[in-house]
Parts: structure tokens; C-alpha cells; sequence
């Protein structure tokens, strides 16, 4: 049920393994839960636990959670300045004059996270020049930003 | 019978002199999400000057601000969240949060989850419910941008929570009310008391359900945004008295509840209740309540 999710996570050159015991799924949707949310979910749940991502055309989308956990173990990541930063959650690409630090993979066609300097992921990209080249050298994939784009909010 | 000298009216029967009220704006930061750096010092960097609620733990008023802080990379990764300082009130009256099993009856859009969450430390479990769809994603998304981890959400009605079988620890009713005029410029041409004594029928099916899904030595956080005794002090003399629940002490901001509403006489234990006028905050109304011991 999980190899999408395994194989995204793979692709970030993660070591992170997740639980498939503790993974439930409603339609096209995931949820990691713990073992006291397993005992008391029922099927019909609207949202339960921490939302992995979502399968669409046989294609994941990963939640912002999942990326978060990713980011705090050994990962393709990038630190990126604070203008960067602002631009890449407004939905922009990373140019290579915005990235402070690079972890693993440097190379076109991998995904990697973009963090920033507080270590707080920000979402993915994919690498689509090498990262010592100038110039746009990371595609926006998702960003935290999203929240924004989604339905308004109000709070209560 | 509405109108806003009708209400006005009825506020001063109640000891309150109405005035026109400038809401100040509000954030509350998620501790389990702030590491490092403050984040009071993060938006102080950004431009936004913040101050200190004084009656709350984690609150601050939005004293200055060039942008909407719904629009900050901090806020957007759930390190703190917007929310009216007197809605930060009910969720800070329980006793003991941690692993225990929470029911959060009319959850969306989420805040008072997210600070429910927070102050469980992501422990225990929360059983969050609301019935409009679209309200539900609105929870979803704030569950997902704070990094809840303890909660489900069922599109379930407040009154059907018998269903889950479960019995609760702790039950947060905050009820869907009339609100008030501090926070809706037209509230006084929108209500009438016929409104009022709807929603507060609605609240007292509510009151019951919540009751029955309750452990005994479980708590109830009761609370409305309304100003309307019938939502508040009459609501919970009636559970008093038909449900069999007794009020507990808060220490909180607000003044004591009155126990005398337009010449009717409530249980004296109504006092405990507290009600905020709007000023500082919105209009508010909190309690907490406990199933009676019997002797």
C-alpha cells in the first residue's frame, strides 16, 4: 500500500521507514497514526493522525508533515537565504545565489528539500541544473505557501 | 423583539454600559512547534511588533504590522496561530491535558484544536467533529500546518457523538452561538432573540449529548461567543438542574457571572461562570462543569 510513499522518500535519499501497520488510507489519501489512534479510529474519519500525502494518477503528492519529518534526518536538502526564502513560498524557483548549504544529491533530476535558516522545511523541488551552476537551478514543486492557495481560513 | 437598543437595553439590565468596541488583533505561538530562536523575536525582525497578553500564557496583541501575519513563513509553518484573545480562553480551563481523551465537539475551523494539541503536548487523543465539509478542510489544513499529531475528525453532528462509543476525559463545548457585535459590524440588524433562543436549544441538546459521552470524573469546558444569557448563564442553571452537572472554579479574565437574569433567580454556583464584555476582547462566556458526586 505504501510503495509510493517509500519510493518518494527513497527518491530524497531518506532513511526514514514508516510504520505500514500504523498507515491507514481514505480514498486516495494517507494518515500515519499512533497505536492509541488505531485503537479508537473508525472507518468513515475525515483526517486522522498526521496526513502523509495524497495519490493522484498514480503519482504522490506529499504532505507538508512528511516533508517536515524527512527534514530532520539525512536527506537531499538545501538551506536557502531569507529572500529566497519569501520567494520560493510564493510559489518561485531557487536560484543558486539563494542557497547557503547543500546535503546530498547536487544533481539534475533529483528532488531535494528546501529549508531555511532555521531548519524548517519550506517543500520540495527538483534539481534541474547542477546546483553550482548559475541561474535557476531548483524547481518549485510544493511549498508551504500552499496553505495560502487552499480554501481561505478564518479563525475562530 | 431585536433591534440594537433592544440589546443594548438588555445589557445594561445585566450590569454592562454598551460602548463601541475596536478588536484588537491576536496570535496565539505553538509551543510544541517553536524551537531556537523566539518567535516573537523572528516577527519582531519581520517588522511586527507584538504584545504580551497579560491573562494568557501564550497570547500576544498585534500591536504593529506592515502585512497580514497569515503570510509569514513562521505562520505558515505552524509556529503560531491567529486567534481572538478571549476564543484563547476555553481551552486553557482543564485540568491535567496530557494522554488523556479529548473531545473537541464543534472543531472547525481548528483553532482552539490546535491550542487543545499544543497543550497536550500531542499526547492522548482528540476526537474533534463538525458537520460542514468545507469547515472540515479548513481543520484539516490547520491541523496539517501545525503539525497536530493526536487528532481524528469525524463530519459527525455535535448531538450524535454517542456513536463513536467513546467515553471522554475532557469535552470541549464550544457551541455554535449567536456571536456578538464586537466581532460583526451588523450583528445588531442580523439578530433577534428568536436567533438566541434557537441556538440556545441547540446548545442545551448539545449540553446533554456531551453529558452522556462524559466519564464520571470527567471535565466539561462550556463556552459561547454570545452575550445572550439565554446562550450562557440560563444554559448551564438548566444543566444544573436537568443534567445533574455542577459548575467548577476557573481563574481566568472575566467578571464573575450573575446569578440574577432579568428578575429570575439561578443556582448560586452560577457565579463560578465567567463573562467577558467586550473591551479588551470579544464578548465571551466561559465554565467548566463536573459531573455531580453523589454523597
Amino acid at each position: 500500500m505504501i510503495k509510493p510513499i517509500n519510493y518518494f522518500i527513497g527518491h530524497l535519499q531518506s532513511e526514514i521507514r514508516l510504520n505500514e501497520q500504523l498507515i491507514i488510507k481514505k480514498q486516495n489519501r494517507y494518515f500515519l497514526l499512533n497505536e492509541k489512534l488505531k485503537s479508537l479510529v473508525l472507518k468513515d474519519f475525515f483526517y486522522a493522525g498526521i496526513y502523509i500525502g495524497k495519490v493522484k494518477n498514480e503519482k504522490f503528492f506529499p504532505s507538508f508533515n512528511l516533508l517536515s519529518m524527512i527534514a530532520r534526518g539525512k536527506a537531499n536538502k538545501v538551506v536557502v537565504d531569507d529572500k529566497t526564502e519569501w520567494l520560493f513560498i510564493c510559489g518561485r524557483d531557487v536560484f543558486r545565489q539563494g542557497i547557503e548549504k547543500t546535503m546530498g544529491s547536487k544533481s539534475k533530476g533529483d528532488n531535494t528539500l528546501i529549508l531555511n535558516r532555521h531548519g524548517e522545511c519550506l517543500g520540495f523541488g527538483r534539481i534541474t541544473r547542477n546546483l553550482d551552476e548559475d541561474g535557476a537551478v531548483i524547481e518549485n514543486v510544493s511549498d508551504i505557501g500552499d496553505f495560502l492557495r487552499r480554501e481561505p481560513l478564518k479563525a475562530k | 423583539m431585536s433591534g440594537k437598543q433592544f440589546f443594548i437595553d438588555r445589557y445594561a439590565k445585566l450590569g454592562w454600559k454598551y460602548e463601541e468596541v475596536k478588536l484588537k488583533r491576536a496570535i496565539r505561538t505553538n509551543s510544541i512547534n517553536n524551537h531556537g530562536t523566539s518567535i516573537t523575536k523572528r516577527l519582531l525582525h519581520r517588522g511586527v511588533q507584538l504584545t504580551k497578553i497579560p491573562f494568557l500564557n501564550n497570547g500576544y496583541w498585534i500591536c504593529k504590522s506592515k502585512f497580514s501575519v497569515g503570510a509569514t513563513s513562521e505562520y505558515l509553518s505552524g509556529l503560531y496561530s491567529i486567534q481572538e484573545a478571549a476564543a484563547q480562553i476555553p481551552a486553557t480551563l482543564f485540568t491535567n491535558l496530557e494522554d488523556k481523551l479529548l473531545l473537541d465537539a464543534c472543531a472547525a475551523p481548528g483553532g482552539k484544536t490546535v491550542q487543545l494539541a499544543d497543550l497536550m503536548h500531542n499526547t492522548g487523543a482528540i476526537i474533534a467533529l463538525d458537520v460542514d465539509k468545507q469547515r472540515l478542510t479548513a481543520l484539516s489544513n490547520q491541523l496539517e500546518r501545525c503539525h497536530v499529531k493526536n487528532t481524528i475528525v469525524y463530519r459527525t453532528d455535535a448531538r450524535e457523538v454517542s456513536r463513536l462509543k467513546i467515553k471522554f476525559d475532557r469535552i470541549l463545548l464550544d457551541v455554535p452561538c449567536s456571536g456578538n457585535f464586537a466581532t460583526d459590524k451588523e450583528w445588531f440588524n442580523r439578530r433577534t432573540l428568536e436567533d438566541v433562543k434557537k441556538n440556545a436549544t441547540l446548545q442545551r441538546e448539545m449540553l446533554s449529548e456531551a453529558n452522556r459521552v462524559l466519564k464520571d470524573d470527567g471535565e466539561i469546558v462550556y463556552s459561547t461567543c454570545s452575550l445572550e444569557p439565554e446562550e450562557d448563564e440560563l444554559n448551564i442553571d438548566w444543566a444544573i438542574k436537568k443534567l445533574e452537572l455542577q459548575v467548577e472554579e476557573i481563574d481566568c479574565y472575566g467578571e464573575k457571572a450573575s446569578v440574577n437574569i432579568f428578575g429570575k433567580r439561578l443556582d448560586s454556583s452560577i457565579e463560578k461562570c465567567k463573562r467577558i464584555w467586550p473591551g479588551q476582547t470579544q464578548g465571551f462566556f466561559v465554565c467548566k462543569l463536573k459531573k455531580k458526586v453523589s454523597a
